[in-house]
């Protein structure tokens, strides 16, 4: 797969998509830890959290995924020009500036960083789109910053 | 870039985990995938696209059967990453979706260290690079950076 040129929405970047504000909550924690496998007591015993020096149970790694509740997906994709049929969520990464923590309220803005057109081995066309959101606490500091990348895949 | 609360927390309570290059943290062997794991996610994590529950909408999709969120199996990947490494540890974690998780598979999650870059007092960073796989199978592959002991 080859990149060939940046895709006709280069407009869109910089554009805020959605913004979801809400609280990171111990039993959100415990329901996300419990459906993910994560057994470390550090995500739902507040001694084990305070033992190793926190002042509340930790969230587990991908926790901000949570914040699909306070989102509305189908609008952000009709506002961005993409089909909700031919998108597929290609990569994402999250960096950690420290660890959330039940007790936090945190304000995630997504903003377009990067769109793109790219021509796949056998011709077909496909859109990348990179939504970048900053996970900002009460004190106004990131927390956590998350890239993610859609894929669209062309009609042909 | 080693992250703030790393560079100032050195003298934490749990010190991070010890590793050095080619260490295999123990896989785990998650499923059978079932309908219920699927919910349970959704309902945690707040994606309820009918794709990930409702046979009839998955069909029409071209899937047998409800596959689940890629969300899934990044969390199952980054749970067993960070009951090893401690999630205070984690500075950043990167994940590629290859193919969906299904009810009925079975994934084993693993990984290896394939970098270790010394900060100070017997502390570096750790790259591991990560895999969620059924079978021959890749569904997910990720990398991610962890603080670690290397005295």
């Amino acid at each position: 797969m080859n990149s060939t040129a940046s895709g006709a929405g280069t407009s869109l970047i910089g554009r805020v998509v959605d913004t979801a504000r809400f609280d990171v909550e111990r039993g959100k924690i415990r329901e996300f830890a419990h459906a993910t496998g994560a057994a470390d007591l550090v995500h739902t015993d507040p001694r084990e959290a305070q033992a190793r020096g926190h002042p509340d149970v930790l969230a587990t790694a991908t926790h901000v995924v949570v914040s699909g509740h306070y989102r509305d997906q189908r609008a952000v994709v009709a506002a961005l020009g993409l089909d909700l049929r031919r998108i597929v969520v290609g990569s994402t990464a999250w960096e950690y500036a420290r660890p959330l923590r039940a007790g936090d309220t945190l304000s995630g803005t997504r903003r377009v960083a990067g769109d793109e057109i790219r021509v796949g081995r056998r011709g077909g066309t496909m859109r990348l789109v990179t939504l970048e959101t900053e996970y900002v606490d009460s004190d106004g500091a990131v927390a956590v910053r998350q890239f993610e990348v859609l894929i669209e895949r062309g009609t042909a | 870039m080693p992250a703030r609360h790393i560079t100032q927390g050195l003298d934490r309570t749990t010190r991070p985990v010890q590793a050095e290059v080619d260490a295999r943290p123990r896989p785990r062997t998650v499923g059978p995938i079932t309908q219920t794991d699927i919910v349970r996610f959704a309902g945690a994590g707040g994606d309820f696209n009918p794709l990930h529950h409702d046979l009839g909408f998955a069909a029409s999709a071209g899937f047998q059967r409800p596959i689940a969120m890629g969300q899934l199996t990044a969390g199952l990947l980054a749970g067993w990453l960070t009951d090893w490494c401690g999630v205070e540890n984690l500075l950043r974690f990167e994940v590629r979706f290859t193919a969906p998780l299904t009810i009925g598979d079975v994934v084993e999650l693993s990984g290896v260290v394939t970098s270790v870059e010394e900060l100070k007092d017997g502390f570096g960073v750790a790259t591991v690079e990560l895999t969620a796989a059924r079978g021959k199978d890749l569904l997910v592959t990720g990398r991610a950076s962890v603080v670690v002991e290397t005295g």
